[in-house]
């Protein structure tokens, strides 16, 4: 059993100390992480699928074909989620694709067979909650926790085939689980915007200045979320946006990962908490 | 004037047949988060009404609306009562846009990198050095040349890489 892990490109090469928490807690939990050699890029559902359909289509179908663990594939981003399971699901629907794309995999001797399951490394602590209740060893009291789900995480409901996509309780009951408090607000379900980092920054920045906003008037002092894409946006443009006002945004930033490594017992200083722009300070007293 | 494109309506319908289904109800662009955000200058049912219509010089041309404010948050695709499938749309006409060297650069950089590297981000020596730091694993990436044959095959280097140098 076990997952073989699919890392991606944003995690481990531009936010490594995402990573380390997240092999931690599934070393805590006993549950099996497989190093495979030869992924490439997922590739990105924001950015190659836009530029060519049938690559991105290859790509994906290429690194679901290297997949040896039973469990399947378990992955730490929902981009990279998304896009294996909607090859998966784009493949699965349409034999003549399938051909096309099993018939470029021939040139450099792979088969994609359509048998590889993908989970986001949140769906597999959700079904493993009590061993996560079992073993927290520092409840996160006092953290009153804006969760963010981000949209790849959840939408389009009939591939992801996880959750609600617009009332989704999963990440809130893993907060809990945890001895945090989850903080609903009005913008919960709104996009953090990163994808338009690309094509149109303002727009990127107004829908993260929104989603802050309605954070802080909803009496939050920390977010949490299970994306990179959302996280540099959460993260390095909530520092960007503070510079430019007077009373600037500081909610510290957790992947979901760091949250459950903290509540496990793990230090701060092992899990690379340093790295994040926005510095968790007060809540980091006592652990 | 616009002109309408009979094949560029076959393209997008034989792509996603669910094109067909719209009937302009507008609920795609009233749960939009850049319609509201851009007052409506961003809108997704009147992407689909051109699409229906098949004005390519409208949308892949002129981009209006521009097809790449699009932020993929698939509401559109779960709110709307025909399940027409709008963001598999919306790639279609994206990729049309590539072909025809209308897009922002951010996108054609991915795709280079992906093509050189395998992956999007390449790993700077700084990465190298912070992942030692933090007890991480080496990473072994996917053999370049096997990548490099896929998206050949695909003919991304021929009509993306090259087309839009």
């Amino acid at each position: 059993m076990g997952y073989d892990l699919f890392l991606g490109c944003v995690i481990p090469a531009r936010l490594p100390f995402l990573e380390v928490s997240s092999r931690k807690i599934f070393e805590k939990l006993g549950i099996e992480l497989h190093d495979v050699d030869g992924f490439s890029c997922c590739p990105d559902p924001t950015g190659i699928e836009q530029i060519d359909h049938k690559t991105w289509l290859t790509l994906g179908a290429r690194n679901l074909s290297l997949c040896n663990s039973n469990g399947g594939i378990i992955s730490f981003c929902s981009g990279c989620v998304e896009t294996l399971k909607g090859v998966n699901y784009s493949l699965n629907k349409d034999d003549e694709v399938k051909k096309e794309v099993n018939n470029y995999l021939s040139k450099v001797g792979k088969v994609y067979e359509g048998k590889t399951e993908v989970k986001h490394f949140a769906q597999v602590l959700y079904e493993n909650l009590d061993k996560v209740r079992e073993n927290v060893e520092h409840p996160l009291t006092g953290f009153k926790v804006a969760v963010h789900y981000g949209c790849h995480y959840l939408r389009p409901s009939e591939i992801i085939n996880w959750d609600d996509p617009f009332e989704p309780i999963t990440i809130d009951e893993i907060v809990k689980a945890l001895g945090a408090d989850s903080i609903d607000y009005e913008l919960k379900m709104e996009c953090c915007g990163n994808p338009l980092d690309k094509s149109d920054k303002e727009i990127s920045l107004q829908m993260i200045d929104n989603k802050l906003k309605s954070i802080q008037e909803a009496g939050a002092n920390c977010i949490s979320l299970v994306c990179p894409a959302c996280f540099q946006q959460f993260d390095f443009n909530q520092r960007e946006l503070s510079n430019e006002k007077e009373n600037g945004y500081n909610f510290p930033v957790f992947y979901l990962s760091e949250l459950v490594a903290l509540a496990f017992g793990f230090k701060p200083e092992e899990l690379g908490l340093r790295f994040h722009r926005v510095r968790p300070k007060e809540l980091m007293e006592g652990f | 004037m616009s002109v309408i494109n009979f094949e560029f309506r076959n393209e997008v319908l034989k792509h996603n047949a669910s094109l067909s289904y719209c009937y302009q109800c507008s609920t795609c662009s009233g749960g939009c988060p850049i319609a509201l955000i851009t007052k409506g200058k961003y809108n997704p049912r009147k992407i689909i009404e051109e699409a229906i219509l098949g004005l390519e010089d409208q949308l892949v041309e002129k981009q209006d609306p521009n097809p790449w404010l699009c932020s993929t948050c698939q509401k559109c695709v779960e709110l709307c009562p025909q399940k027409v499938e709008l963001t598999e749309i919306f790639t279609l006409i994206k990729n049309r846009c590539f072909k025809n060297n209308k897009y922002p650069e951010a996108f054609y950089l991915q795709g280079h990198s992906v093509f050189e590297n395998g992956i999007a981000i390449p790993y700077s020596k700084a990465i190298v050095a912070r992942r030692k730091t933090l007890g991480l694993p080496e990473i072994k990436n996917a053999p370049i040349g096997e990548i490099k044959t896929l998206m050949k095959e695909t003919n991304f280097e021929k009509n993306i890489l090259e087309w839009n140098k």
